[in-house]
């Protein structure tokens, strides 16, 4: 999944096939198809956007592609947006290993999630809960699909303004590059290093492009899903998205910066 | 006994395992999803670790990341509740070759009655009346139509695997058979990973009653009475009850007998459901059997007082039942009323949200299983399961009086739940004379059930 700092909304237009009834599930062929589009948009799309939206003192661009919609949208205060709270990573620091103490951790960290459901509740086409099922076995239910509002999350890293972590990708042992100190120059997707799921290495990657800063468990830790592992400082002039007052004609990459 | 399990699943089963290990002494850990971050097993658990995101092929139904937590975190065993993994002989076997224990059957015995059809043959062989059905699961569409005609419809689609509804149809014609196939196929693919069909003879008006069972590795077996879950809404169970109005005493003992006979005969072991169904004549037809322990196990627990989770946990360990039939009674009558988040004015469309208030019903025979609590968010992810009140009384009638009592004293706010249909279950002649049939709430449609309720 590429970095992602802005609220993206992908919708579908003109939906191919007709909605099933309310609560019916659509069809696993539809839903995975729209899965790869969405991974498609995402990957071919969106980086496009974000250099153009980046470039310009536009406050928000839409583009349609096929059946979808993607809308792209600067934050109100022009700066990235911290999809997680801090207050996110200060319950993550109080509990860095798995099988931290299940008493009496932070609740309210659900604000990105809630996000998403205001959302998805406010679409008037069907629910995006599914049928739902008994026994716990319903197949998860992929909040996206024709008519359905939907913002794309990305799971894999948390933010503040300067700041991205790199989040562990899966439950396991992990591994970080030994090459990769502190100071080191990345690129968005570059390998940071890997946790080891029962013998299968699932790759941690750099979120965006920037620095290698603090890491926050070491080579060998047991972690967790979502387990902030290592800062990425961003580098102010690539990442900056502009004030949009500045006034700058066009505004170059890194408007105000 | 184990030191410390895994506990992989959610909601309110999640809470039950938990409870049963704080009755065992037994240290648990709950693997959770990102989504049940702030769930209540979680905040409850001695340890809790996050195994993946909400999607539950990433987290709850993925074997690697259940495993790799249990390993990090020191378990011996994994339970997984029902739904998930509960019944999927590849994990169990996984999970044995990394030195754990699953809670449930062990991977021999799943595999054994993995396929409905498989196990219906076999416990067949053992003394099991079952319902005519396809020979073996369908091939194709014509080997579909051709054992549909030979069956005569209406018949039943059916999924090898999985439970819940999905994947099942009722179709009367081969043209209804042919566009149901593809749909059930499909909805099986999707829920089990499994698209293997096969076809059952529809009986019209038929009565669920399943029969628990529990075998040790030693073959010591006993059975703990049968449960009536014949109110159900397209193929969902909605409300349970013990013993079954359906059949006689001396009707209901033979079966359980027999039932417990065929399955230890058959080589089963631990926790277990024998499904039948039973027809106008009173006559039952095996089913399917469940290898896990099941949403409406509580019923059985409130007429026999045996924790069914410990005992599993026991049994998975190794050690022998330690009672016998004799030592089993089954008092009284329990009722349990599943509360899901569904809108029963809305074609039980799910609902979610936060759950504003939130207050649970006591007293005497009252018991409330359920992972709400004042400011929690029911995730859009999962079932939509809010708890089970379950109910008990020396007797039918006043199990039913404890039941609408307990109904009315139950409070949530914020979500819509399916509680008017209880309430119009639980008042209905229907349901009071003991006749509801699993195709009732379909066939009269629920609309109609709550607006009758509503006049008398």
């Amino acid at each position: 999944m590429p970095n992602e700092r802005r609220p993206v909304r992908a919708a579908r237009d003109d939906p191919r096939e007709p909605l099933g009834e309310p609560g019916e599930q659509r069809s696993v062929e539809a839903r995975l198809e729209d899965h790869a589009a969405i991974d498609r948009l995402v990957d071919e799309l969106l980086p496009a956007l974000v250099a153009k939206l980046s470039a310009t003192e536009l406050g928000e661009i839409e583009v349609r592609e096929g059946a979808w919609k993607v809308r792209l949208r600067r934050p109100a205060n022009g700066r990235v947006p911290s999809r997680r709270s801090s207050d996110r990573s200060s319950e993550r620091a109080s509990r860095s290993q798995p099988g931290h103490e299940g008493h009496g951790h932070a609740r309210g960290a659900t604000e990105s999630h809630r996000s998403a459901r205001a959302t998805s509740s406010a679409a008037t086409g069907p629910q995006a809960t599914p049928a739902s099922d008994t026994n716990g076995s319903s197949p998860p239910p992929l909040a996206v699909g024709p008519g359905r509002p939907i913002e794309i999350q990305t799971r894999s890293f948390s933010s503040d303004s300067h700041r991205v972590v790199a989040t562990s990708p899966a439950v396991g042992i992990y591994q970080p590059r030994t090459e990769l100190t502190p100071g080191t120059r990345v690129r968005a997707g570059d390998r940071l290093g890997s946790v080891n799921m029962l013998g299968v290495p699932q790759e941690v990657v750099a979120p965006a492009d920037g620095v290698v800063g603090a890491g926050y468990a070491d080579a060998g830790d047991a972690v967790e899903y979502g387990q902030e592992l290592v800062a990425i400082e961003l580098v102010p002039a690539t990442i900056e998205t502009g004030d949009g007052g500045d006034g700058r004609p066009g505004g170059s990459l890194g408007g105000g910066a | 006994m184990f030191r410390k399990i895994l506990i992989a699943n959610r909601g309110e089963i999640a809470i039950r395992i938990l409870r049963a290990c704080r009755a065992l002494g037994v240290e648990a850990v709950v693997a959770y999803s990102e989504a049940d971050r702030d769930s209540l097993p979680v905040q409850l658990a001695d340890e809790a670790i996050c195994i993946g995101p909400a999607d539950a092929r990433r987290s709850y139904l993925s074997a690697p990341a259940v495993i790799s937590a249990a390993l990090l975190t020191g378990c011996e065993a994994i339970h997984p509740g029902y739904g998930f993994l509960s019944e999927d002989e590849g994990f169990a076997e996984v999970v044995r070759a990394h030195d754990l224990t699953f809670i449930g059957p062990p991977p021999a015995v799943l595999e054994r009655f993995a396929s409905k059809e498989g196990s219906r043959r076999l416990l067949g062989d053992f003394g099991l009346a079952t319902i005519p059905g396809s020979d073996g699961m369908l091939r194709d569409d014509a080997h579909g139509l051709d054992e549909a005609e030979r069956i005569g419809y209406p018949v039943l689609i059916k999924p090898s695997a999985g439970g819940g509804g999905k994947g099942m149809r009722m179709v009367r014609s081969p043209r209804e058979l042919e566009s149901a196939l593809k749909v059930c196929r499909s909805e099986a693919k999707a829920a089990f990973g499994d698209d293997s069909l096969y076809l059952e003879k529809w009986l019209e008006d038929n009565r669920h009653v399943e029969v628990q069972v529990v075998v040790d590795r030693y073959g010591h077996g006993v059975h703990l009475g049968e449960r009536d879950c014949s109110v159900q809404r397209r193929h969902q169970k909605i409300l349970e009850e013990a013993p079954t109005p359906a059949l006689s005493p001396e009707a209901r003992a033979e079966l359980c007998d027999r039932a417990l006979r065929a399955v230890v005969a058959a080589g089963y072991e631990n926790v277990g459901t024998l499904e039948f169904l039973v027809d106008e004549n009173s006559d039952p037809y095996f089913i399917e059997i469940n290898c896990r322990i099941q949403v409406e196990h509580p019923v059985t627990e409130m007429l026999t007082g045996i924790d069914m989770v410990a005992t599993q946990m026991r049994i998975a360990s190794g050690e022998p039942l330690g009672f016998s039939q004799a030592d089993v009674s089954l008092r009284g009558h329990a009722i349990e009323l599943r509360i899901n988040a569904e809108d029963p004015e809305q074609e039980f469309r799910p609902s979610a949200g936060i759950v504003e208030r939130y207050l649970v019903p006591g007293g005497p025979g009252v018991r409330m299983d359920s992972h709400l609590f004042a400011g929690y968010e029911v995730p859009p992810y999962y079932d939509s399961l809010l708890g089970k009140l379950v109910v008990w009384a020396p007797d039918r009638p006043g199990a039913i009086a404890r039941a609408i009592a307990a109904l009315d004293e139950l409070l949530i706010e914020g979500l819509v739940t399916n509680a008017s249909i209880h309430q119009a279950l639980l008042s209905s002649e229907a349901f009071l004379d003991g006749r509801v049939t699993t195709n009732m709430l379909d066939r009269v449609g629920s609309a109609a059930f709550l607006a009758a309720a509503a006049r008398v």
